[in-house]
């Protein structure tokens, strides 16, 4: 310096006096409201020295909140127990890095006095501001010292807060504070929020210090509220009160806070945070009823709001691929495993079909969902048995319904595809999504019948199945409504076609005409009815499935009665003869016992059994067994019916008695006797025995065969049988059948089977 | 015991008492009905020849006429006479 005399020391003080920051030890006093220190000014200015001053000064006020301020402020985050405190403790926080920024904000304003003065215009860490500078200083200590686990305290605030505001809009009588659990004109919660935000707002850290917490605060509050009110509720639609709720409740929390955000970007922000939310509230929602979907489906008609939901939701998201995943998880976890009945796997196999078509009415997704199921129904052998029934139950039934719906059934192969030319304009394409299966170029039907059928892709499996079912139900019971199986017959037609259910109508059209002959036979003078009135169903063989074969040889009075009938019908229609399948049929008894009576509806077997009681009191097995043609062990298991009302005991070892009077009530209480449950047992012969006999067609040609080539391993015999004997549309059988057929006959003795190759025995 | 029986439903499948099952027209069983017909029995009722040969009667009508001269049945080449006994 040019002046040599220049007091130094003076300068300092002065100098310090006006920053006392730069004192040892620095100082921050209390108050510190001094007005421009002028003279320190000058002196600096006399000295040029305002860039260092300057320089210094910040230096001390980073050392300053390195040292004492943040870690102190940091303090308060630790994590202490007791919950209720916390409010507060963050609040308290936030107010004493207020406080104290303040001041260094009176440092600010001096250091502006004297750049202004000694014309610095040299930025601040790129601010020309200081107050930004400040800022940006307090910002960058405070991050440097965040502690680890400071989110907690933050997330307890402002969750706080979001509760108290969520209890505002829910109750407006609520007396209690949410957030401090006190009375609500004591409670100052939200005035130390308002507090709060306001200084953190002010001190630009709303967003570096408290926005990330914010975001996931809201975000798992956002998760919560919506399992709370979604769980088990399928019946209402949420998303808009859901969308109405974001708004009132979250959103305009949100903006009180960031009204104070000094940064003049809060309108923008919001917005921007506004999209974020409520796509995020559809991706939740969505997610959430993705998890729920199998019991949505489950309560189809119910839960449609549900339903509506999702589909609405689907598009805003991208989550099909999950939604694919999801449901074809759930369905093998809860639907495809043994210990589901197929009934019910066929139920939940309907509701899915709906709410499906609810949810993607193009079908694709439909067709990549139910392929699990379709492969798993056809692996189960009583889905057609369930089907068939299910069709023509009576009472409220899905399947009931779609049938009367009435659409013809289109079988994938060869139904002339003209899928909607009409409403071209409205065509879109197949979403890009959905998982591309080789079927994907057949048209695609959403008729629950159609796509039944489908599982097995022929109509022949179900009309079989029907024709047997309806075999059962007419045998069963004779004065069975035959106008309503006629209209299910219509309607059945309607979808299968006439040729597929003729001969259902051929046995349908045999009961009415056995009624009308049962009345001609009656009137016919030359026939009479000793004591037994005697009724018949007159069959066409060849239309009906075939009958079990079961020997049974009637009571003799019961076998005049038929030939008297046989000969009555005889004359009525010439050069036709009846053939009777003794075992079939329905009985109506009364039983006068000594002291009971009982009247039944029985087979001809049990009624059988009682009329050769009559004669004789007692029976041995053997014996009745020899007149009446039927194997002990059967005959044992028809006795055991009677046994079961207590007509007839076991007094000894296969010699059965009539039982006139009941011993007692408990001994009539025969637990052991199982009692044949007869009305389940089916007239037809099993789809087994009759497959069996379509197989033995074959036997023929592979007995030619075998003649001719002498050996022959089973492709071989598989692959002539093809070119011979499975032409035109008759049965096909596989490889493995073939198998298992050879491999009985192989048992029987009637082949031979050695180093892989079958040969016949000499 | 007294045992009353009050009704006695029995099943029976009905035939035509003929020397052959099938058809020798059509090769249809005669208790199934000829390949024009829906309905067995009455509808599509059988008819025998003085030769003692059946057919199903639309077979063996449609045959007939389709013989202009020499009417005979297709089994036996005897002249076709039907046999009203």
């Amino acid at each position: 310096m040019n002046n040599p005399s220049f007091d130094y020391k003076a300068a300092w003080a002065t100098i310090t006096q006006a920053f006392p920051i730069l004192q040892s030890p620095p100082s921050l006093p209390e108050s510190d409201f001094e007005t421009v220190p002028f003279e320190a000014v000058n002196t600096i200015k006399l000295l040029n020295l305002a860039e260092q001053i300057q320089g210094l000064v910040i230096t001390r006020m980073e050392e300053r909140l390195r040292k004492d301020i943040v870690p102190q402020f940091w303090s308060h985050f630790k994590k202490t127990d007791h919950d209720s405190a916390t409010f507060r403790e963050f609040h308290d926080a936030v107010k004493f890095l207020y406080y104290n920024y303040m001041k260094l904000d009176l440092i600010m304003n001096k250091l502006i006095v004297l750049r202004e003065a000694s014309n610095v215009a040299k930025p601040v860490y790129n601010h020309a501001c200081l107050h930004e500078a400040l800022k940006l200083i307090v910002k960058a200590v405070l991050l440097s010292q965040l502690p680890v686990d400071q989110q907690w305290l933050i997330l307890s605030f402002y969750e706080k807060a979001l509760k108290r505001q969520d209890c505002e809009e829910e109750s407006y009588g609520n007396e209690q504070c949410c957030g401090c659990l006190q009375e609500q004109y004591v409670c100052q919660c939200v005035e130390m929020f308002q507090e709060t935000n306001k200084k953190l707002g002010k001190m630009a850290l709303l967003e570096p210090l408290v926005g990330q917490s914010l975001t996931d605060l809201i975000y798992n509050y956002i998760q919560a509220h919506i399992q709370k009110i979604c769980k088990d509720s399928f019946d209402t639609s949420h998303l808009e009160s859901l969308e109405k709720w974001l708004q009132s409740v979250i959103i305009s929390w949100l903006k009180k806070i960031y009204y104070y955000d000094c940064a003049n970007r809060s309108e923008r922000f919001i917005n921007e945070f506004d999209q974020k939310l409520i796509s995020y509230l559809y991706n939740a929602y969505t997610k959430i009823r993705i998890d729920q979907l199998f019991n949505i489906i489950i309560e189809y008609p119910d839960s449609l709001p549900a339903l509506e939901d999702l589909r609405l939701c689907l598009p805003k998201t991208d989550l099909k691929p999950h939604l694919t995943k999801t449901l074809q998880k759930a369905m093998e976890t809860r639907l495809l495993h043994p210990g589901v009945s197929t009934s019910d796997v066929l139920t939940a196999y309907v509701a899915t079909i709906r709410s499906l078509r609810i949810l993607d009415p193009c079908g694709l997704l439909l067709e990549t969902i139910t392929q699990p199921i379709h492969r798993y129904l056809r692996s189960r052998e009583d889905t057609i048995r369930c089907v068939v029934s299910s069709l023509t139950e009576e009472g409220p039934n899905d399947l009931a319904e779609e049938l009367v719906r009435g659409e013809a059934v289109q079988v994938d192969e060869n139904t002339p595809v003209d899928d909607g030319v009409e409403d071209w304009e409205t065509w879109t394409p197949d979403p890009v999504d959905g998982v591309t299966s080789k079927t994907s170029g057949l048209p695609r039907t959403s008729d629950i019948i159609s796509m039944l059928v489908n599982v097995y892709g022929s109509k022949e499996l179900f009309v079989n199945e029907y024709r047997t079912l309806l075999a059962d139900r007419l045998l069963s019971q004779y004065s069975c409504d035959t106008e309503k199986e006629i209209r299910y017959l219509e309607l059945l037609k309607l979808r299968f076609g006439d040729s597929q259910l003729h001969y259902c109508e051929v046995m349908l059209k045999d009961i009415a005409d056995s009624k009308r002959i049962n009345q001609h036979i009656k009137q016919d003078l030359n026939y009479s009815e000793d004591d037994i009135p005697m009724s018949a169903m007159i069959v066409s063989a060849q239309f009906w499935p075939p009958f079990k074969d079961e020997k049974l040889e009637l009571h003799k009075r019961l076998a005049k009665q038929m030939e008297k009938y046989t000969s009555a019908f005889e004359t009525l229609k010439g050069s036709r003869t009846l053939c009777w399948k003794t075992h079939l049929g329905i009985v109506d008894l009364e039983i006068e016992l000594a002291d009971r009576s009982l009247s039944l509806s029985v087979s001809p077997v049990h009624a059988t059994i009682l009329m050769h009681f009559q004669d004789h009191k007692s029976w041995s097995l053997d014996a009745l067994s020899k007149v009446m043609h039927v194997p002990s062990t059967i005959l044992r298991r028809k006795l055991s019916f009677w046994q079961s009302h207590g007509v007839i005991t076991e007094r000894e070892p296969d010699v059965f008695h009539l039982q006139e009077e009941q011993e007692n009530k408990e001994n009539n209480l025969q637990d052991d006797i199982v009692v044949e449950d007869y009305e389940s047992e089916s007239a037809m012969a099993s789809a087994q025995d009759q497959r069996e006999e379509e197989l033995q067609t074959f036997w023929s040609y592979i007995l030619g065969m075998l003649m001719n080539l002498d050996t022959l391993p089973l492709e071989r015999i598989h692959q002539m049988l093809k070119m011979f004997a499975f032409q035109g549309p008759t049965i096909e059988c596989n490889i493995q059948e073939l198998k298992v057929f050879l491999d009985r006959k192989v048992r029987e003795h009637q082949l031979i089977y050695s180093n892989g190759l079958y040969r016949l025995p000499k | 015991m007294k045992l009353t029986i009050k009704n006695w439903t029995g099943v029976a499948t009905w035939r035509w008492v003929a020397n052959d099952d099938n058809c020798g027209i059509c090769r249809m069983p005669f208790d199934g009905c000829c390949p024009d017909c829906k309905l067995p029995g009455d509808d599509c009722p059988l008819v025998w020849g003085q030769c003692s040969h059946c057919f199903h009667m639309h077979c063996i009508v449609k045959w007939l006429q389709s013989q202009p001269v020499n009417q005979q049945c297709p089994m036996c080449r005897q002249g076709w006479k039907f046999n009203n006994k």
